[in-house]
């Protein structure tokens, strides 16, 4: 059968059956490759996007769940190839060594400041609990979304 | 300001915008008409195959099936990284008598990964269970069983000064046995393997590995193929730590490839990565210590056994690395390090971050601590008794100690951490508070060890003035690339994003001998540095030559005379009217193998109902040399330090009697996440090391090498306990605390 949604803004339709995982038809179906299979039980966060805003782990979601939904992915969020602020930050705040969490990192982050535009350390900490860095000890993460929020604070109380 | 340009600031790197915008791509992600190779393995520890049957898999669809029988049987070392080093071979590529849960039975072949692992499901295989082998005590008796070449197990010795004249003179003989567990890497990329046979009878090997010509060269030992038509090409790599430095499924896809004429990419999910590779060496040591009066050490013992699992891999490499960090920490007079390695039915160890650091400082950082609350020292009076100084020579004759800082550390460190206030325990309700910390050394390459230490690059500088660095260079996430470039950089005043640096590919590049033995800054890196110097002295020569007039170097070029004329330029002119390039080629082999140090402080509140552990303050404190670039040293203590912690508190690949794992993926097996993370104060002692880049040396390995015997150290001062057996769970903690009083060792 075939799957119609929207991915990163755009009409998408994809087969799958009941057994395809969101992960598959997106890497297979869609050639979305940034949505990356750690561990492919939901314990890892590399396969994260958001799936109406939510971030959702896409290894363990059916692929027909999709079925009507917003999806994003890690591309979805630049605009005419500008970063967005979270990725932006992630680059300058050296929260990326080999990059394999990254995309998952920055969604989550992403769903996060949606919600909670000022969230403490202790909140950012909890809100990527449930993805995995073997590489930067997170440190420099919550220091990117840290920064990525106060900058999109100051960017939206900015005088036009 | 360090008088620098570049060296020591914070480069962001180049590669970090496509990692953001999920354009950086892993082998899994590029596009291949391979046949997809799925893994068939031993369910059971220990049995061998009675009868294979492949004939309802072969039903589907273009499958086709290798088994154990129809590989060859050339025994080979996976973790042999040069012809001759004569490491044991006990591994096939794949096995009828299956020596751990997870041991290679045959590789199931199709055009589509889902065909692939539906096909495998199909193939029925028979097993004649085996008697198991977990027990390290028990392995050498069990030895025959498993491997039939006759090796009980695998010897290591060191030995010098009059070990039983310092424990017979001594006023104080302290000892501890303590042990450490069986650590998966968990890079998030999972292993995989692409292998293309190619023209000219070239067979092309993809991978994201840490040691490009260790790959061709096991192969090579198993295919009839010479290493000029192995071409090994460096994948982008998705983390390693060690992980990725041992040949493990590249030999078998090679094979593959080879024998089918057909390129065949094997990928593997979480659980063949947990079990199917390799992982930290689990092992138990028993240490002893003989002191004088005042606290002085006169010598150590140690027996430690090392549990390689059912192959023998580096493990014997690693056990010797292990005993060779004694005497380059404290000023031990006389040591006797006798170890040995067992072979047993659970995953193979290998190389992982800290190649038997971690290991060894545990067992020596938690008995010192054991030591001075026996004989009533302050932790850190003690060590500074003890402790190495700048220069000292290794007793062992192995390499000078060089510009060794860490009486430095350990005293900066006591101060920031402020050791004095902290040391004293405290208590409120159910949370006890404590500190701890711990010393380390690691080494910065090969050099006076029993192996080579060389590595080759060229620099080219091109007409427009921009720079192209030609190397094996093994970026794994550590950031061996920008560093490459800001020492590029530095030398040659080329901008940093005007230069571009290769990775390993083995058909084109010069010889190195990859990324291991923390040489990547130390050796690498000053073969960079030599590149970039060298080109510039022959720019200026050249220059001098063709305009006859002498040459300075200024930020933006060369000053000929009055003028100054672009590098570029320069370039262009010396090519068109000398007839040469400026393109140097350097072979640089180190002079000396210096210490890296640290010393790790931490601060733990135990929650005496639960066990939980919240490791609550941390300081860092590394003799780097030199940083290259801040960021990125930056970079890798805080992620060895959340490896740290996870092999002092929570990860953990144990073998139950039958051998079956204790986990296969991550719900069971568990990572230190962000919530469980510290903040880590860092402090980098600077003195500069002669030999290195600008005076840098290594911290890759070292910086997670002290980090669980810190925290052990911190729970046993806030407990009042004596726990000495890796990982420090919830569960050992109820139970010690459950004891009236704790077991003397
Ligand atoms: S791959 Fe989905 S959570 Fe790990
Ligand atoms: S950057 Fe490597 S896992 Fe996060």
């Amino acid at each position: 059968m075939d799957v119609h949604f929207t991915l990163n803004g755009e009409n998408m339709s994809a087969a799958a059956d009941s057994s395809t995982r969101l992960i598959d038809m997106l890497r297979e179906g869609c050639g979305i490759k940034s949505v990356r299979e750690g561990c492919g039980v939901g314990e890892c966060g590399a396969c994260t996007v958001l799936m109406n805003g939510d971030p959702i782990c896409s290894c363990v979601t059916p692929a027909v769940q999709a079925r009507g939904c917003d999806v994003t992915t890690v591309e979805g969020l630049e605009t005419d190839g500008e970063l967005d602020a979270i990725q932006e930050s992630f680059v300058t705040n050296d929260a990326i060594q080999c990059g394999f969490c990254t995309p998952g990192m920055i969604l989550t982050a992403k769903a996060l400041l949606a919600r909670n535009p000022s969230p403490s350390r202790e909140e950012i900490r909890r809100s990527i609990a449930g993805n995995i860095c073997r590489c930067t000890g997170y440190i420099p993460i919550i220091n990117a979304i840290e920064a990525a929020a106060a900058r999109t604070r100051e960017e939206n109380t900015a005088p036009l | 300001m360090n008088g620098f340009k570049y060296i020591g600031g914070r480069l962001p790197r180049e590669d970090a915008r496509d990692k953001a915008r999920g354009r950086f791509l892993y082998l899994a992600d590029l596009p291949s008409d391979a046949l997809h190779g799925a893994l068939l393995t031993s369910p059971l520890a220990h049995a061998s195959v009675v009868s294979i049957d492949v004939r309802e898999a072969l039903e589907l669809r273009g499958v086709r099936v290798l088994t154990f029988e129809d590989a060859p049987d050339t025994l080979y070392n996976s973790g042999e990284w040069f012809p001759g080093q004569n490491d044991h071979p006990d591994e096939t590529l794949l096995t009828g008598h299956a020596r751990h849960v997870g041991d290679r039975i045959a590789l199931i072949l199709a055009p589509d990964k889902k065909t692939a692992r539906e096909a495998r499901d199909l193939v029925r295989v028979e097993y004649s269970a085996l008697p198991p082998s977990v027990e390290l005590h028990t392995a050498e008796d069990l030895s025959q069983t498993l491997h039939c070449d006759g090796v009980r197990s695998f010897p290591g010795k060191i030995e010098y000064g009059c070990v039983d004249a310092a424990f017979s003179a001594a006023a104080h003989v302290e000892s501890s046995t303590i042990s450490t567990q069986k650590v998966h890497h968990a890079a998030l990329e999972t292993h995989a393997v692409l292998a293309v046979p190619s023209d000219n009878g070239v067979l092309e090997v993809y991978t994201p590995c840490q040691i490009l010509f260790g790959v061709q060269h096991v192969i090579a030992s198993i295919l009839p193929l010479p290493l000029s038509k192995i071409r090994v090409i460096r994948t982008n790599v998705g983390g390693a730590f060690g992980g990725k430095q041992e040949v493990v499924f590249e030999p078998l896809c090679a094979w593959a490839a080879h024998k089918l004429g057909r390129a065949v990419f094997i990928d593997t999910a979480r659980e063949e990565t947990i079990i199917s590779t390799r992982t930290r060496a689990a092992m138990t040591g028993t240490v002893e210590t003989a002191l004088d009066d005042d606290g002085r050490i006169l010598g150590r013992r140690f027996d430690v056994t090392m549990d390689a699992g059912a192959y023998l891999t580096g493990s014997r490499k690693v056990m010797m690395a292990m005993g060779k960090k004694i005497p380059r920490l404290y000023r031990i007079p006389a040591l006797r390090y006798d170890a040995k390695a067992v072979r047993t039915s659970t995953t193979p160890a290998g190389a992982c971050r800290g190649y038997g650091s971690p290991q060894i400082h545990a067992v020596t950082e938690i008995h010192t601590d054991m030591i001075c609350r026996a004989l009533d020292f302050d932790p850190v009076e003690f060590r500074l008794k003890n402790l190495v100084h700048p220069f000292d020579r290794d007793p062992t004759g192995a390499a000078n100690l060089g510009n060794a800082r860490i009486i430095d550390c350990l005293e900066r460190g006591a101060a920031a951490f402020k050791w004095a206030e902290r040391r004293t325990p405290s208590s409120s309700g159910r949370l006890r508070r404590g500190a701890g910390f711990a010393c380390c050394t690691h080494g910065n390459g090969y050099y006076k060890t029993i192996y080579h230490d060389v590595s080759g690059m060229s620099l080219r500088i091109m007409e427009d003035g921009s720079a192209v660095l030609r190397g094996a260079v093994h970026e794994l996430g550590h950031a061996a690339v920008p560093a490459m470039t800001l020492i590029i950089a530095e030398t040659t005043g080329i901008s940093p994003d005007r230069i571009t640096v290769t990775e390993g590919d083995s058909l084109y590049d010069k010889y190195d001998i990859g990324c291991q033995a923390s040489r990547g800054i130390y050796v690498v890196g000053e073969c960079a540095r030599l590149c970039g110097e060298r080109a510039m002295e022959k720019l200026c020569r050249e220059a001098e030559a063709l305009w006859d007039r002498p040459v300075r170097r200024s930020e933006s070029g060369l000053i000929i005379g009055d003028e100054t004329i672009p590098i570029g330029e320069a370039v262009r002119q010396i090519e068109m009217k000398r007839g040469t390039s400026i393109d140097v080629t350097v072979e640089h082999r180190p002079e000396n193998n210096p210490g890296s140090y640290g010393v790790h402080f931490a601060q733990v509140a135990v929650d005496t109902l639960s066990g939980i552990v919240r490791v609550e303050k941390y300081l860092a404190v590394h003799d780097v040399g030199r940083a290259i670039g801040r960021n990125f040293v930056e970079g890798q203590i805080y992620g060895a330090v959340q490896m740290g912690i996870g092999m002092a508190l929570c990860e953990d690949l144990s073998f139950d009697a039958r051998g079956n794992p204790s986990a296969r993926n991550f719900d069971k097996y568990h990572l230190v996440n962000a919530p469980d993370m510290p903040e880590v104060e860092i402090i980098l002692i600077e003195e500069g090391e002669e030999g290195g880049p600008f005076g840098a040396k290594s911290i890759g390995e070292i910086s997670t090498v002290p980090v669980a015997p810190a925290i052990v150290n911190a729970i046993n001062r806030a407990l009042d306990t004596e726990l000495t057996h890796l990982p420090i769970t919830p569960a050992v903690i109820v139970n010690a605390l459950r004891k009236p009083a704790p077991t003397p060792i």
